[in-house]
């Protein structure tokens, strides 16, 4: 009882007649000036601290989300988004030795294309791992791969039957044994019917993780940021309702170190705020325009893959010819759509695309009023790309891989036209020609789309990297700026405090 | 909107993959665990956080969301979407049932109504129904429209013939018949202008009359997918065969609202799951098994969600 009237004799005096009117334990303990005080300071301490622990958290978790994005699913999906690609290379290759039979110096040769294979079923592997690591814990997914690892057995010894039969046979270039091509069919439709669905199918369930997996991230993105604004204002709230007091108490018109204090926990909140909302963005980018774009290109060099095959399919399997032929336009379609009821049409539409780009044949054509013979406009996975990149240098790049393809598109048109007028070996020659390992028409497609998926790969990474760089910042300037703001806050209150001692 | 169990499902799902434990499948380095808020904390997080980002930008809701489900099945299409008294039966329907199912929908609040071919674009579109089961090939040009689930079965083009039209062997047989097709479909073209072979094509308002022109001869041979003429000719396994000319790829996919990614990707893990557990076999066998068609018991190849 005397502590108390000594201190309030000291200090300022009271004017809270009202607390009497409440008489509880609180009251009694925050009637006097210092306990104020103290609680101010303290309440302080806390809603810094809890301002501190937020964003800390927050951007902790912003950076997992960007380093599993960036170092895990990312990749993983990409990688996955391959297996595809490495499976219709293995059948490609197998075609292509068999359509050379004796002639073993066709295209770039036997022993290239044996390489290739090799190179592909490796490629196959080290995709299978990827997608094994990634739909860990999904049992469809698990169940598809395991599928796939299993097929691939088979078709290897099926393939490997079909070669060994067409060397037995020593069949000349285009007349593969019949034995043999009764295994091709059997492997390649093993192929066509089961393995690649579910390869392709896998590369689809991983953007679908990688998209579930970035809707959460930037759901808990938004959720962090409010977390931080909500703690950020409670915490400027406090100081500056810390600082009236003072003012009022003391009369003073403002402590200094207080003032620097708010404004500093302003600073902090505002800044963290951004760079949330900063490496959010940069992650989308990264999300979108690379890794998607990438994946849905690497995707076109798989179906295009595919589809150049058909064209060796086309010449070892007269008795399918004409299925071949329409299974290679329907596959050519979904690289690159235009409304084309045959090949021959559909080559005219392709030169427009290459000629008129980066116009789009067909974009901003209204629909007819019958709502009949409409223009859909330039589709497949080139034309989405087409629609969507934004870069000059994309443009570049893609104007490359377009023309390439009316190029590969030509050589195709050759090659059926000789073989149409009975030249057989001209057209195999043709068809060896495009498939050639280094000067190809078709080699120089899918080296000008690498370099596109290239571009959309580099937009990932630059992506990741900038949000990975903007947070990183804080890693130090969190903690630097909070012990800061602590020690403006005991500069500010010590002094207070002090005159009660 | 309101949080949904989907969300914090999809949340919980989904952050499976965000730990890198499980990716690497090794217990991860002190640097790399996650600061997650306490359990009490994430379903509110979940259900605030989803609120923000569905208001941003603005999304429609899935068709997963909502209580009941409205399927589009063909209500004349024998073998695979038949409408009787109301019933429907048929592949589609058993399809249209297990994916229901699998998508988290009571049977009892599963319901079919009939679509015609034409009509299915605007009945998705205009959300008459949500998702459309009906022998819908996917194509480039709809898939700007619709998004599509599936496909759930790729059939192929082919020709019906009376079983005594023994002279014809190939589709190249058909130079200077008559074949007959749906009213708007573009199978025959594909054997006039993409194989350039010269036969006459007329139009029936549905493939049940271009059978009925079959059995009374005014034409020689019925064009479209394999599966809806394996459906007739389960019917009367007597009365056709198949040229047996598999031809093109009909990829009967799911027809669901445009860009609705997250049906999407449900429906495809339902098919994913309808062929692994042997279903999509049985259905087929029990719809088609009578007939020699040669059935394909794997996967398809999915289209994609985006």
């Amino acid at each position: 009882m005397t502590t108390t009237a000594s201190t309030s004799a000291r200090g300022p005096s009271s004017s809270s007649d009202g607390d009497e009117r409440f008489p509880s334990v609180l009251r009694v303990r925050l009637r006097t000036t210092p306990a104020r005080l103290w609680l101010l300071t303290v309440a302080s301490v806390l809603v810094v601290a809890g301002l501190s622990v937020s964003a800390g958290s927050a951007l902790e978790q912003a950076r997992n989300g960007v380093e599993v994005l960036g170092e895990d699913a990312g990749p993983q999906a990409m990688a996955t988004t391959e297996l595809y690609l490495a499976l219709a290379g293995m059948d490609a290759h197998v075609a292509d030795v068999l359509l050379m039979g004796t002639d073993h110096g066709l295209g770039s040769g036997r022993e290239s294309a044996e390489e290739q294979y090799e190179a592909s079923r490796t490629r196959a592997n080290e995709a299978l791992l990827q997608a094994a690591s990634l739909t860990e814990g999904d049992s469809i997914e698990e169940r598809n791969v395991q599928a796939v690892l299993d097929g691939l057995g088979e078709y290897e010894r099926v393939a490997g039957e079909a070669l060994l039969l067409n060397d037995e046979a020593e069949a000349p270039p285009g007349e593969v044994d019949g034995a043999a091509l009764e295994r091709y069919r059997e492997g390649s439709r093993l192929m066509h019917t089961d393995l690649m669905p579910k390869a392709f199918n896998l590369g689809l369930g991983s953007s679908a993780i990688v998209r579930a997996n970035h809707e959460e991230g930037q759901d808990a993105l938004v959720l962090g940021l409010l977390r931080v604004g909500g703690t950020g204002v409670l915490a400027i709230g406090v100081l500056a309702g810390f600082q009236i007091y003072l003012s009022r108490r003391f009369r003073r018109r403002l402590n200094v170190p207080l003032l620097a204090a708010t404004a500093l926990t302003t600073a902090l909140t505002a800044g963290v705020v951004l760079t949330l909302d900063a490496a959010g963005g940069a992650q989308s980018r990264a999300k979108e325009e690379g890794l998607d774009a990438a994946m849905a290109l690497a995707r076109a060099e798989a179906v295009a893959t595919d589809m150049q095959a058909d064209q060796s399919r086309y010449l070892l399997d007269p008795e399918l010819a004409d299925n071949h032929q329409q299974v290679y336009l329907e596959r050519a379609q979904a690289v690159l759509f235009r409304p084309a009821g045959n090949l021959e049409e559909y080559y005219g539409q392709i030169r427009e695309v290459a000629d008129a780009y980066p116009d789009l044949p067909g974009e901003g054509v209204q629909p007819g009023e019958d709502g009949q013979d409409t223009d859909p406009g330039t589709l497949g996975y080139l034309g989405e790309d087409a629609r969507d990149s934004l870069l000059p240098t994309e443009r570049g790049a893609l104007g490359e891989v377009l023309s390439a393809y009316d190029t590969l598109q030509d050589e195709d048109r050759r090659m059926r036209e000789l073989s149409e007028d009975g030249d057989r070996s001209g057209a195999i020659d043709a068809r060896m020609d495009i498939a050639h390992h280094q000067e190809g028409a078709f080699t120089d497609y899918t080296d000008a789309l690498d370099r596109l998926i290239e571009l959309h790969g580099e937009q990932f990474a630059s992506g990741i990297d900038s949000g990975e760089r903007s947070l990183s910042v804080w890693a130090w300037l969190l903690p630097t700026g909070t012990l800061l703001v602590l020690a403006l806050l005991a500069a500010g209150a010590r002094p207070r405090l002090a005159e009660y001692r | 909107m309101t949080p949904r169990d989907e969300d914090q499902v999809m949340f919980v799902e989904s952050s499976r993959f965000t730990d890198p434990r499980t990716l690497h499948g090794a217990p991860a380095g002190p640097g790399r665990k996650r600061h997650r808020p306490v359990t009490s904390l994430l379903a509110a997080a979940v259900g605030l956080s989803t609120l923000a980002a569905c208001a941003a930008s603005g999304e429609e809701a899935s068709v997963l969301e909502g209580d009941t489900i409205t399927i589009g099945v063909k209500f004349d299409q024998p073998g695979l979407g038949l409408g009787e008294n109301g019933e429907f039966a048929g592949f589609d329907v058993d399809v249209a049932h297990y994916l229901a199912e699998e998508m988290g929908f009571d049977r009892d609040d599963v319901e079919m109504v009939g679509v015609t071919s034409v009509e299915r674009e605007d009945k998705i579109i205009e959300g008459e129904v949500d998702m459309v089961v009906a022998t819908y090939s996917i194509t480039p040009e709809r898939k700007t429209e619709v998004t599509f689930g599936g496909p759930y079965y790729v059939a192929k083009q082919d020709i019906l013939v009376s079983a005594d039209a023994t002279d014809i062997e190939t589709v190249r047989d058909l130079e200077g018949l008559e074949v007959c097709q749906g009213e708007g479909s573009n199978s025959a073209s594909r054997i006039t202008e993409g194989l350039g072979i010269d036969a006459t094509v007329s139009e029936a308002p549905s493939y049940s009359r271009c059978i009925d022109r079959l059995d009374d001869g005014s034409a020689d041979a019925v064009s479209t997918d394999d599966l809806i003429l394996a459906g007739y000719l389960a019917e009367d396994p007597s009365a056709y065969r198949f040229v047996n000319y598999p031809f093109t790829d009909e990829k009967y996919g799911v027809g669901l609202p445009y860009e609705d990614v997250e049906a999407c990707e449900a429906v495809n893990k339902a098919i994913n799951r309808m062929y692994q557990d042997g279903t999509a076999g049985e259905l087929l066998e029990k719809w088609f098994g009578s007939t020699d068609l040669e059935l394909l018991r794997t996967v398809p190849q999915f289209e994609g969600c985006v």
